[in-house]
């Protein structure tokens, strides 16, 4: 228990980061690869659509604070995954993990007595297509806060201009904060829903391929948000665009026909990869 | 040069054949459309202008407020020295026991309904829609957020959609059938308003829940999601981030329910209406006789009084007065429908 | 950042306790989420179970129609009702020939009037013999309608003492169900009361003989009946007029063909088994081929669909003739050739007419339509259309024209959203090629369009058939079978319909019995045909989908 406590505690001192990790979060006991701490713990995961296999066998580690990147061509199951880690997933019909456990701080996600809905709270996610909710600007960040019971004005206001700064929009949109967020432009959606993301302060943020609508001014912005906010948040991101993963990620894992085929530092992924299909694949000749 | 000026010549030709006869189909076209206009125009004229007569005064108030308010009543006809008198049944039994001696063997030509107005049935319309349409709302919208954001799809939510589809494509005398069968004699709830609102509702109730399901799914995917990876539970996801948006659909739906519910005949025939009936709606000792007495209604008001009583002078007026009022009402209600759907059709669209 | 770790380490429970931390139920041990969930559900159960007992309410009173249909279909046999009715049918030939010879004898006289200028007198004078002639004619009868009276009142007196013995036995098990919950004395009491009643047990067989001892008189009837018929048609009169001459032969082959009708009544009467059982089957077909609607009557009740289903069928038909043209072409108009603005009227305002209720036009049909109608068909220069001039203002066209205009809203709506639906690509490439605007029409955008259409022509159809109002007040509401044969007149006969017959009969019957549960079955039978119309409406739209890709 003091443990699971300790680890939660979000403080990135150096003992934590040195500490051992729990024996459950390294597979068969092998120690980690991973240095940091780890944020997830995907063990052996199956997960089946109906009748239909997408994930097999996937086993990886996703570290506390650092922007981890799923690459792959379509298909090969990485948003899949992704949206296991909220379990977003469990909308779908017939959707389920038939196999292996996703643990956050050692609970196992797929847990009866987890609940969801907390599980949400901490594991924020930004969808592909930016979706802002038909309201203002102000309504939509503080959307998360008011579901959760929070009316106190200034608190909110509060958490408006820390979200909207934490997402780099202050300063575009302070005066317009009640005017419709459907007023603004693609990138700046994009931000509004990262901002909306991080006014609940989760803590880990999945982003399902969140730059593929927008221009590259727009996906600049993007990635040098996901930079800063790497230093708060653990950023999950897929991205089909490999130029994209290889600026903003710290790790990137390949996924190809629902198997992980390799995971590892990005510098790694990209400049020497240890499997023949990533490096086809990252060098463009298939995907 | 000589290819090039024809070309030319068939790009600056005079109508061809075909291009006349494609006039002359289009001009066709156009008077079938427009005489389908004409036709609906001219019962709207021909309702408005005869029963406009009846509603309307010169002099103010500028309203038949005696039609509007009173309940109907037997018109009598008979010759009083020489002049043709008409009166209604109070005032005639009055006029008669004060003119005994004059009205000996005076010849009376009755003519029930056609005296008075109309007020009981407008009253008892009025309540009927009211009732069904509570009952309908509340039954159809939520089954519809049930179907929409809660069942999950399978062989038994596919059949129940079936079935809710083919329902609504039942003639609504049948539901009148079953409502007499179930309510009226299986639960003993006798020919009473409660009959007639379970029957109205259950009627609209597979429209209902079509037309909401289909507004709750026209509202984006991606509204649900991003509300859920927030943190929201199910129940606030649908309440803050579903269903507003899906109102304005629903909100039309139910306007145009309204429409129907208040013009059908059949399912109140024997289950709700009564022909004639002294007391008003809210004239009762206690509530359970206020849901199980049958109420006077309007459109059952013009079955009667065009298929039971003749066709003359002195029924023109309630006749006419009666669809006019009943008409309008529901081409009113039916209107907001219309134009909430253009205005909405234009304002969502994501 | 420094404020929001410290929120975190001060505010929020470690992750790992807040995802194993139990949510508070709140209502019996729910969550909140759970508790809207089952509310949700709830109401949707409560609306199917509802929409389900439609179906079952509807086919239970339904069904009990069959055996109490068969039950009075037994006794119309065994007590000799349906021996009688053979008889009858041979007068009832007698009779239609008296009528023949009446219209001959009406024929002449407009001859005589007309065309001679005899005064009524004279031409009466004129007509003394044929008069006698008539009469004689019909003086061969009397002795068979006196048997068939007396046959009648025979049978007639069997039956009546079948039913009050049937209604004593209900009553008397009513009793002894009584007695069941009853304390002792008051059962005693019950068990004496039903005591008291004896129910009759009618040995049809027995009483069947007193019908059966007539069979020699009829017989004789008969011998002196062909005889008399014989003799009377040696002097038949005889006109110069060659049609009338013609006619009066022709009924000189009634007289020969109802001879020998006569004998083969005879046999059949002879041959009739009044022990034969009557078949489930028969009982059935009673209703779905039956070809009667005959409603307390003292006789004998017929409840046959036929007169009724395709008095609404005729209807259906005649509305869906004058609506599908119209309601396409608006559709095609609407949608391919009208200017925008155009289109902004003309839509709402086609869709608005469906709100018209259909009582309204109803009574716009009694006050206005019916009448114009027949106005019009009495003016002399269209004498040349069949029917007319129309005999009743209230017949099966006045009706299809009230309904033909609630039909197009709905096959419009659904025509135009088919032809909405087609792919722009397929139009624009229809052009690129040269083609017209209404070539492109007719060659591209209405065949892609077509089976939406054919989905709005059934919905439509479906619309119309179920529609009540409308045909209970303009249809006429008379129960006869339209006589399609007899030519295009028939639209201007009145008709009666399935919807109508339950608006007009079902607040009059009694509740349970047979005739109540005959109005159930045409019920049930309107029910099959809508669901058949939507299922057949869904299976062209969903393989129209497929096409379309």
């Amino acid at each position: 228990m003091v443990t699971a406590s300790a680890m939660s505690a979000p403080s990135p001192s150096v003992q934590s980061l040195l500490r051992p990790v729990v024996s459950v979060g390294s597979v068969n006991g092998a120690p980690t690869p991973l240095a940091p701490q780890i944020a997830i713990e995907i063990d052996d995961v199956d997960f089946c659509y109906g009748a239909s296999k997408a994930l097999h066998d996937i086993t990886l580690n996703i570290a506390a604070r650092q922007v981890t990147a799923f690459i792959g061509p379509s298909g090969c199951g990485k948003s899949t995954l992704l949206r296991c880690l909220n379990r977003m997933n469990d909308l779908i019909d017939g959707a389920r993990v038939t196999d292996g456990q996703i643990r956050i701080d050692g609970v196992n996600i797929y847990d009866p007595r987890v609940d969801v809905i907390e599980l949400r709270k901490r594991v924020g996610m930004v969808f592909q297509k930016s979706n802002p909710f038909p309201k203002s600007i102000y309504d939509n960040i503080t959307y998360g806060l008011r579901i959760q019971g929070e009316s106190n004005k200034a608190r909110l206001d509060e958490v408006v201009e820390k979200s909207l700064r934490g997402a780099a929009l202050w300063d575009e949109i302070k005066d317009r904060l009640h005017e419709s967020a459907l007023g603004m432009s693609g990138g700046q959606q994009q931000r509004l829903c990262i901002a909306r993301a991080i006014a609940v302060e989760p803590e880990i943020i999945l982003m399902d391929e969140p730059c593929s609508a927008l221009d590259p001014i727009a996906t600049a912005k993007v990635e040098e948000l996901i930079h800063d906010l790497k230093k708060q948040f653990t950023i999950v991101i897929v991205t089909h665009n490999m130029q994209q993963a290889a600026r903003v990620s710290d790790r990137t894992a390949f996924f190809y026909l629902g198997k992980l085929i390799e995971y590892a530092e990005t510098k790694v992924i990209f400049m020497q990869p240890a499997n023949a299909q990533t490096e086809a694949y990252v060098s463009g000749r298939f995907g | 040069m000589k290819p090039a000026t024809t070309t030319a010549t068939a790009i600056y030709g005079r109508p061809t054949p075909a291009k006349r006869i494609e006039i002359g189909i289009f001009w066709l076209l156009r008077l079938c459309t427009y005489l389908v206009l004409f036709c609906a125009a001219f019962i709207f004229w021909d309702i408005g202008s005869k029963g406009g007569a009846v509603i309307f005064r010169s002099e103010a108030p500028f309203i038949n407020v005696k039609f509007l308010t009173e309940s109907p009543e037997t018109l009598n006809v008979f010759d009083y020295q020489g002049e043709k008198r008409t009166l209604g049944d109070r005032a005639f039994r009055e006029f008669k026991a004060s003119h005994e001696t004059e009205m000996k063997g005076v010849a009376v030509d009755p003519y029930v309904y056609s005296a008075g107005g109309i007020f009981p049935n407008i009253a008892g319309t009025v309540l009927l829609v009211l009732g069904s349409i509570l009952i309908a709302l509340v039954l159809g919208v939520m089954s519809a957020i049930y179907l929409s954001e809660y069942a999950s799809d399978g062989p038994f939510i596919r059949f129940l959609r079936l079935s809710i589809i083919n329902l609504a494509g039942v003639p609504s005398i049948v539901f009148g059938l079953f409502g007499f069968g179930l309510f009226v004699i299986a639960f003993d709830f006798g020919v009473s308003l409660l009959a007639g609102w379970l029957t109205l509702a259950f009627m609209v109730l597979p429209v209902i829940i079509t037309a909401s399901e289909e507004a709750l799914k026209a509202v984006p995917k991606g509204y649900r999601e991003g509300s859920l990876a927030l943190g929201a539970t199910k129940f606030q996801t649908i309440v803050t981030n579903v269903l507003p948006y899906a109102l304005p659909g629903i909100l039309t739906s139910s306007v145009l329910s309204i429409a129907r519910v208040a013009g059908e005949t059949a399912p109140i025939m024997f289950t709700a209406a009564f022909v004639m009936r002294d007391e008003l709606p809210w004239q009762v000792q206690k509530w359970t006789d206020f849901i199980f007495q049958g109420v006077m209604a309007l459109p059952y008001h013009i079955y009667v009084v065009a298929s039971k009583i003749p066709q003359n002078e002195y029924t023109r007026d309630v006749q006419y007065g009666t669809a006019f009022v009943f008409l309008f009402t529901v081409a009113a209600i039916a209107m907001t429908a219309v134009i909430l759907r253009q205005r909405l059709r234009k304002k969502y669209q994501w | 950042m420094s404020a929001t770790t410290e929120n975190r380490s001060l505010g929020r429970l470690p992750t790992r306790e807040a995802l194993l931390q139990k949510r508070r139920g709140w209502f019996f041990g729910m969550s909140g989420d759970q508790f809207v969930k089952y509310l949700f559900q709830g109401n949707a159960t409560i609306s199917i179970i509802v929409l389900g007992l439609i179906t079952f309410t509807i086919f239970r009173d339904a069904v009990g129609f069959i055996p109490m249909n068969h039950a009075s279909l037994a006794v119309y046999r065994l007590a000799g009702l349906e021996y009688v009715d053979i008889y009858r049918e041979q007068l009832t030939t007698h009779s239609t020939m008296s009528r023949y010879l009446a219209s001959v004898r009406a024929q002449k006289l407009d001859q005589l009037m007309n065309k001679e200028g005899l005064a009524p007198a004279a031409a009466m004078a004129t007509l003394a013999e044929f008069d006698d002639f008539a009469n004689r004619f019909a003086d061969t009868i009397n002795e068979q309608e006196t048997l068939l009276g007396s046959m009648t009142d025979l049978v007639t007196a069997v039956k009546e003492r079948q039913t009050v013995s049937e209604d004593i036995m209900v009553g008397k098990q009513y009793l002894l169900r009584a007695m069941a919950g009853a304390t002792p004395e008051r059962a005693a009491e019950l068990q004496r009361a039903a005591d008291v009643l004896t129910v009759e047990v009618i040995d049809f067989k027995a009483e069947f003989q007193r019908v059966l001892a007539l069979r020699p008189e009829i017989a004789a009837a008969n011998t002196s009946q062909v005889a008399a018929l014989k003799a009377l048609m040696a002097g038949a009169p005889k006109f110069a007029d060659s049609d009338l001459q013609r006619r009066m032969e022709k009924f000189q082959g009634f007289v020969q063909g109802y001879c020998q009708e006569v004998e083969v009544t005879a046999q059949k009467m002879a041959a009739w088994d009044q022990s034969k059982p009557i078949g489930w089957l028969e009982s059935f077909n009673a209703f779905a081929f039956g070809r009667k609607w005959v409603t307390a009557s003292f006789w004998q009740d017929w409840y046959g669909i036929i007169p009724l289903l395709s008095g609404s069928l005729l209807i259906a038909f005649l509305a869906l003739l004058i609506a599908l043209p119209l309601g396409v072409a608006a559709a095609v108009y609407v949608n391919q050739v009208a200017r925008p603005v155009e289109q902004k009227i003309i839509k709402p305002y086609i869709e608005f007419i469906s709100a018209i209720p259909s009582v309204v036009l109803g009574f716009f049909g009694i006050a206005m339509l019916g009448e114009t109608l027949r106005r019009v068909s009495q003016i002399p220069a269209l004498d040349w259309v069949p029917g007319f001039p129309m005999a009743e203002r209230l017949n099966p066209t006045t009706a299809a024209c009230l309904l033909a205009l609630m039909a197009i809203p709905t096959i419009f709506s659904l025509a135009e959203d088919a032809i909405n639906n087609v792919p722009r690509s397929f139009k624009e490439a229809s052009f690129a090629l040269g083609a017209t605007r209404l070539q492109t029409i007719i060659h591209i955008i209405v065949p892609a369009a077509l089976s939406g259409i054919m989905a709005a022509i059934l919905l439509g159809f479906g619309r119309v058939i179920g529609e009540t109002m409308v045909v209970l007040l303009c249809a006429g509401n008379r129960i006869q079978t339209p006589d399609l044969t007899s030519g295009l007149g028939v639209i201007f006969q009145p008709v009666h319909t399935m919807t109508g017959i339950i608006a007009q009969e079902m607040g009059e019957v009694v509740r349970n019995s047979i005739h109540y549960r005959a109005l159930f079955m045409v019920g049930v039978v309107l029910f099959l045909i809508s669901l058949l119309i939507n299922w057949l409406a869904q299976k062209i739209v969903r393989r129209y989908r497929i096409s379309i890709g």
